[in-house]
């Protein structure tokens, strides 16, 4: 099966002459669809720096990312704003949602940006929100909802146009337990009964036992690598937080 | 210590403060050029120079204007204020947090309003008089044909003390106002303020379309009102007009973006593109917007209304000085005192005064007119007080090189003035053979000056005056263009002067208000568009979006300011038909030019700014 996700070699390189941080050192990565995969590692490791160069927030400075067959590096200008609303999906950690939008309308925008046909999008919002739990505050606005049901609508709307993949940076950063889980819950039927490819990144341990997989960033390069398989996710959050301490970084990261 | 934290305040938030001090600057500033308009040169020379009404009219004028204006600049610094409170809302929820009384905050908010109310008090006036100056001058180089007199740099006292007292009161509410609404306002408000950007109302559909229709009728009202009435009959019910109007446009504004919402939700249009945001940016602010944009159209409706009027009028009256003066001076001899024609020399009686007729007269040339009889010429007495003989006529247009009477059916009212003044209307071009059974009336005598017109003028002004008399025993009246055109530039400078000054300040009041409003929402904007970047929305997409959004908030006011300006013209015209006939062509196109100019000046500045804040906002 062809990856959607093949990162080979991939550098960055940050400041100038003189003094320059190497945030990723040659890292390779490979996601095919229908996975849910987790990124962690300790503060510094360059999980953000990998995101974002997936993102094409920002660019590489060596290496290739293909998402779907397309070359990322190569991609410039319309090309790129063009690939980014039909090919990715994004859920950030705060700051989200428009806040002059209703929920519904948060979720249509996805769409109407990516000039879908006027006549569908109300439904096909509809169907999102539904997907995600998030039916009754479709005409509320953001600040009349709280921070999990926001979360939630902007996994709705980062799903609503089918990307090939579906970027998450610390979507729970924010969220109280009831909430995570319940995002967490929805994301995870998201991946199994829709088949949606979701990368999420996340210092938390908790959040990353609902994964499949989950790669260990240390320094810039791949430190090592957990599969789910057929653990339960007590067991695989044990396996987590057992290789979290074996990494080191900061202790408030664990747990 | 509080008011070093005021003066602080002051400093640190200056960006946000730069909106709220240029408006109030641009409000004093406006307010003094207004209220020294007495006070300027050019209508201090027009009340020395025998048009006193004038002067008295501005006077009257400026009473009524200015309590106007007062309340209008009340109302736009009000909504300034209310802007910048709520922007600085968690600040001031943090000093509460912190344990500072309420009682505390609200003085340094009164303490923060006064620095800054003095500070655009001291920078308004300063502007004020620059700029009245700049107009005066402006308005004597436009009006003075030949600028003998040089108007030097003033300060109106009066003006500045007035400007001092209105505002004084105006900042006093606005204290009063805010430190109310600080000590009113809940903690959890004042730190939550940030995400919570504005209350949205959820009105039902159908109080939409009642509180719409609500307005129509009102505006409907008012509009009935000022077109049966007329303009000008100031009583309770123009009153009732007034507020009718103004509230017709208010609930218009309040629930227009309630009913467009709903309207264009049900159409496919509204999910294509960025359609949906463009409207929720608008609809998002309705609250705040529907009494700006109320104060806005209103302003436009002054702004459109009066410019048009007043250059209406002052072509009007421009033509006529051309029409009504042919010749640099007739003589008009009316006879002995018992009203029995008697021809006189007039060259000799200039002469016996002491001025030579050979060398100051270019050209002279005398007429007499008869008594029109109708039972002879045919023409009704009533409005035709004479008759000329047609080799007369002839003779007069041929030496202005105009057509005579040739091919026209006498006798007629005479196409073309023969003499100045009045005196030239209604007076009928007879056949020759008629005159002999005509009554003569009066000796008509135009003369045309040798070399400078000012300077003869000069001196046959002397002569009069020295001599005292002029014509012995005959009644002789003498109408001069230097005359006219100084009575008719005093006309012509109070319509235009109060017309374009009025026009033009209210309509960079408008615009200025719009430009403040959107420009100062642009931090809230960069958030917004870049996440619509993030989104996968192109440049050009979020470009056009943001000069859609720019130019619904320019567009709407716009819109019922100018059918408010329609059916206000359409009453103003009827006072003016009573002057003159209104070239309402020319007077449209200039007020369109100069409200493109303006407005869509204002329009692209804003565009750009609004543009750079959000790319600026982007790459923080």
């Amino acid at each position: 099966m062809e990856p959607i996700l093949n990162v080979q070699g991939l550098q960055k390189v940050y400041g100038g002459r003189g003094s320059h941080t190497q945030a990723l050192r040659g890292l390779d990565l490979r996601v095919f669809p229908g996975e849910f995969v987790g990124i962690m590692g300790p503060s510094g490791s360059g999980k953000t720096t990998l995101l974002n160069c997936i993102s094409t927030i920002d660019t590489p400075s060596a290496g290739s990312i293909l998402v779907d067959g397309t070359e990322l590096t190569a991609l410039r200008g319309r090309a790129l704003s063009k690939f980014r609303r039909e090919r990715l999906g994004f859920i950030f950690q705060d700051c989200n949602l428009l806040d002059t939008l209703t929920g519904l309308e948060n979720i249509a925008l996805a769409l109407t940006i990516g000039g879908a046909d006027p006549r569908s999008v109300e439904e096909r919002s509809r169907q999102a929100a539904r997907l995600l739990g998030v039916e009754e505050v479709l005409d509320k606005f953001p600040y009349q909802m709280s921070g999990g049901q926001q979360q939630r609508v902007a996994a709705a709307r980062a799903m609503v146009t089918r990307p090939a993949l579906i970027l998450a940076d610390e979507p729970t950063g924010a969220l109280d337990s009831k909430s995570t889980g319940l995002l967490l819950k929805q994301l995870e039927e998201l991946n199994r009964e829709e088949g949606a490819t979701i990368l999420l990144v996340t210092h938390d341990a908790f959040t990353a036992s609902w994964c499949r997989r989950i790669l260990f960033l240390r320094d810039g390069a791949l430190y090592r690598e957990l599969h789910r398989g057929e653990m339960d996710r007590k067991a695989f959050f044990r396996e987590i937080l057992s290789v979290m301490s074996d990494l080191g970084g900061d202790d408030s990261d664990v747990l | 210590m509080s008011f070093k934290l005021a003066l602080r305040n002051v400093r640190r938030s200056i960006r946000d403060y730069a909106v709220y001090f240029l408006t109030l600057t641009f409000g004093v500033c406006l307010f003094y050029v207004f209220n020294s308009l007495g006070d300027q040169q050019v209508i201090r020379f027009l009340g020395t120079n025998g048009n006193v009404g004038v002067v008295e009219g501005i006077f009257m004028l400026m009473g009524v204007f200015s309590a106007f204006v007062a309340v209008v600049l009340a109302g736009l610094i009000l909504y300034a204020n209310q802007f910048l409170m709520k922007r600085r809302k968690r600040e001031l929820g943090t000093y509460a947090l912190l344990g500072m009384p309420t009682g505390q905050v609200a003085r340094l908010l009164v303490e923060e309003t006064l620095l800054i109310g003095l500070c655009a008090l001291v920078f308004g006036i300063a502007l004020g008089i620059l700029g009245s100056w700049a107009l005066d001058r402006l308005t004597v180089a436009m009006f003075l044909a030949t600028p003998g007199e040089i108007f030097s740099f003033s300060v109106s006292w009066a003006a500045a003390g007035k400007t001092a007292l209105y505002f004084g009161a105006i900042f006093l509410v606005v204290m009063v106002f805010s430190s109310l609404s600080v000590s009113r306002a809940r903690l959890i408000d004042l730190i939550r303020s940030g995400r919570t950007n504005e209350e949205v109302a959820r009105r039902p559909l159908w109080l939409s379309v009642v509180l719409f229709l609500l307005g129509c009728v009102s505006l409907g009202t008012a509009y009935t009102l000022l077109l049966t009435r007329g303009l000008l009959r100031i009583d309770t019910l123009w009153f009732v007009m007034l507020g009718l109007g103004t509230l017709g446009t208010f609930l218009i504004f309040r629930s227009l973006s309630g009913f467009l919402l709903r309207l264009t939700k049900g159409h496919p249009g509204y999910y294509k593109g960025l359609n949906m945001f463009v409207l929720r940016q608008w609809s998002g602010k309705v609250h705040t917007n529907c009494f700006s944009n109320t104060v806005i159209s209103i302003l436009l409706l002054l702004a459109i209304g009066v410019t048009a009027c007043s250059v209406g009028l002052n072509d009007t009256i421009s033509s006529m000085v051309g029409d009504q003066t042919p010749y640099d001076m007739t003589v008009l001899n009316y006879g002995l005192d018992d009203g029995s024609y008697q021809e006189a020399d007039i060259p000799a009686l200039f002469r016996e005064i002491g001025v030579d007729p050979d060398t100051s007269f270019a050209s002279v040339e005398s007429v007499t007119v008869y008594y029109n009889d109708p039972d002879i010429t045919g023409m009704p007495a009533a409005g035709y007080y004479a008759a000329v003989g047609r080799s007369d006529y002839d003779r007069l247009m041929a030496g202005r090189g105009l057509a005579g009477a040739e091919g026209l059916t006498l006798p007629i009212r005479t196409p073309n003035a023969i003499v100045n003044g009045p005196a030239a209307d209604g007076i009928v071009v007879v056949p020759d053979e008629m005159l002999a059974q005509l009554q003569p009336r009066r000796q008509m005598v135009n003369i045309n000056y040798a070399g400078d017109p000012v300077q003869v003028d000069g001196q046959i002004q002397a002569a009069l005056e020295r001599a005292g008399t002029f014509g012995g025993e005959l009644s002789i009246m003498l109408n001069c263009k230097l005359d006219n055109y100084y009575d008719l530039m005093g006309s012509k400078i109070l319509v235009l002067y109060m017309g374009l000054y009025l026009g033009l300040v209210f309509l960079l009041t408008a615009a200025a208000v719009l430009a403040l409003q959107q420009l100062s929402q642009a931090a809230d904007n960069a958030q917004r568009y870049q996440l619509l970047s993030k989104l996968g929305a192109s440049e050009a997409m979020r470009r056009s979006a943001l000069i859609r959004q720019v130019a619904l908030a320019f567009l709407l006011p716009l819109v019922l300011g100018v059918i408010h300006a329609f059916v206000g013209m359409t009453a103003a015209n009827e006072i003016i038909h009573a002057v003159g006939h209104v070239d309402s062509v020319h007077s449209s196109l200039l007020t369109a030019g100069l409200l493109l100019t303006i407005y869509g000046g204002y329009f692209i500045a804003t565009c750009l700014g609004a543009w750079r804040a959000v790319k600026e906002g982007a790459s923080e």
